[in-house]
């Protein structure tokens, strides 16, 4: 718990705001499920343009440990949605 | 007639297909050896490769899109993330009070009850967990009036009501209590009015659902609440279809009992909660009696993982409600406009301004419903609840509504949620348009109507 709050309490840089969301991006189109795929990649694209206008040193430090812990989450379900993906891909994935 | 020549025809087409694949699997059983490593042996005529997949005689080449989130709502990947822990090394059984397992399983489910309890306003002692809404519904109907059993004997419900609610007031019936089905308004509300002068003296328990499940309609909890409180009649509310959908404050609405379910908010199936308030304390036979967890009110094993997962999905639904909210509407205006702009005869069931915005249930006209699920298999609907689409019966809620029998074969419900996308409801719109064109041009009724004849005054012969 401790070392949990001391990182919340670090304010991050620019360049590690742009690496979380690119990794959240690239870690979303990595899902085999359609609707997950795409509602990761327009939740991540949608909270951050959310608290883009944090300026709360303390709001911008929650916001990115809270991210930090999605992405985690999401690397760990891209791995399980992989190992039981239907053989047959969603209708909006194949090509017409 | 031409709905049941049609549906006359489709049984035949759907008895050929499933022979056709009878034989198949047979010759499939009779070549493989290896009948354990099938993922579904029991499913006797699906077929999966990566061309598509053939299940009871469709053959679809991909997996259809998903428009039918009353019915249930897919697992969200956080949730799941959060189940798979207590699935794996932490197995405890959360009652097990000698031991690290099931301590540590006692503090995820009590976690979960305060995530529960946070969603819907309420104190986490007033949480219980059961199976799910069905079975909370059956605690709450039978089990209060079973516990005031000596000086209530009547019930007051609406006859749009789920079919666990009517099925346990029927149970009550043949227990002789009294049961009064309060009609419901072209919109599917119900009347205030009504509701109060049917409060009698011995009423032991009102049970309006917050949200319905076919027509989506939210009926005005609050005004119901504050009737019920000026006579001390407890109030039920399944919740099932609001929870995590609509704002939900159990003092505000005045609820004593409320139904709650983990599967329509995101979460695993076979878990659900049971409200019940603690000042001033509603009382209710237990159902099921054993070891006297969940206070007593609930024995048996508390499942861990999925109350969990829950949990999780009640804190998920909190975060994310207005943001999901906002989302839906906009696909549903989208859903609507796009079916307006290029059919006439779309009609939505159930009142417009009073309704959650993930449920859209409309009709179109001239067409027969189950002939418009049959030709729309690249989209899951369904015409209505879950429980009665097996039969081809048009729906008791529509009815109750004062729907024209014909109009009621008609519709079909959309649901929208979470991970719904813009591209799928577009899709939807055109398979949808196409089949109903399609169907309208076969049909005789939809001509006679465009040569401007009136359907209401065919004489129809009888035969």
């Amino acid at each position: 718990m401790a070392p949990a709050a001391a990182t919340a309490r670090r304010v991050p840089a620019k360049s590690e705001v742009l690496g979380l969301f690119r990794s959240l991006l690239r870690t979303a189109r990595q899902f085999t499920d359609y609707n997950i795929r795409e509602y990761t990649k327009r939740r991540t694209v949608d909270g951050f343009r959310m608290n883009r206008t944090l300026s709360d040193p303390d709001a911008i430090a929650s916001a990115f440990s809270d991210g930090t812990a999605q992405l985690e989450v999401a690397k760990r379900q891209v791995i399980i949605y992989s190992l039981y993906a239907p053989k047959v891909k969603s209708i909006m994935d194949v090509k017409p | 007639m031409a709905s049941k020549l049609l549906a006359s025809a489709a049984s035949t087409l759907r008895r050929t297909l499933t022979e056709k694949n009878a034989t198949y699997h047979l010759f499939r059983r009779l070549s493989t050896s290896s009948a354990a490593a099938d993922p579904s042996p029991s499913a006797a005529d699906s077929y999966e490769d990566a061309d598509g997949i053939t299940m009871k005689g469709v053959k679809i080449s991909g997996r259809p899109l998903y428009l039918d989130m009353q019915a249930t709502s897919p697992v969200d990947p956080r949730v799941l993330d959060a189940m798979l822990p207590y699935n794996l090394s932490r197995y405890g059984n959360p009652h097990s009070r000698t031991h690290l397992y099931g301590w540590e399983s006692e503090n995820a489910v009590e976690t979960a009850r305060s995530q529960v309890a946070a969603l819907i306003g309420a104190s986490p002692k007033e949480i219980v967990f059961t199976s799910g809404a069905t079975e909370s519904n059956n605690i709450s109907v039978k089990g209060v009036m079973h516990f005031y059993r000596d000086k209530k004997r009547h019930v007051i419900t609406t006859q749009t009501e789920h079919k666990c609610v009517l099925d346990s007031c029927r149970h009550l019936q043949q227990e002789g209590f009294d049961v009064t089905y309060l009609p419901v308004g072209t919109d599917g509300i119900i009347d205030l009015e009504m509701l109060r002068s049917a409060i009698r003296p011995d009423t032991g328990l009102v049970s309006v659902m917050a949200v319905n499940n076919e027509i989506g309609v939210i009926q005005p909890l609050e005004e119901i609440g504050k009737i019920c409180k000026e006579f001390n009649v407890p109030f039920h509310t399944d919740a099932a279809q609001a929870l995590g959908k609509i704002p939900i404050e159990v003092d505000k609405w005045n609820v004593s009992l409320m139904s709650l379910s983990g599967h329509k908010i995101y979460g695993p199936k076979g878990v659900g909660a049971l409200y019940m308030r603690r000042r001033p304390r509603i009382r209710v036979e237990p159902q099921m009696n054993g070891g006297g967890q969940e206070r007593g009110i609930r024995s048996g094993t508390v499942p861990t993982p999925l109350v969990v997962g829950f949990g999780a999905a009640c804190e998920l639904a909190m975060k994310e409600m207005e943001y999901d909210d906002k989302r839906i509407s906009q696909l549903q205006e989208r859903m609507l406009n796009g079916l307006r702009e290029r059919l006439d005869g779309v009609i939505v069931n159930g009142s417009v301004e009073r309704r959650y915005a993930g449920n859209l249930n409309v009709s179109f006209a001239y067409v027969e419903g189950e002939s418009l699920l049959m030709g729309l298999k690249e989209v899951a609907v369904s015409s209505g609840s879950a429980c009665t689409s097996a039969s081809l019966e048009p729906s008791y809620v529509l009815r109750a509504l004062g729907v024209d029998e014909d109009m009621a074969h008609t519709s079909i419900r959309f649901g929208i949620g979470r991970f719904t996308t813009e591209a799928e409801i577009d899709r939807a719109v055109q398979l949808t348009v196409q089949q109903v064109e399609k169907l309208r041009e076969m049909s005789p009724l939809y001509e006679m109507v465009k040569e401007g004849i009136n359907i209401k005054d065919i004489q129809w012969a009888q035969h």
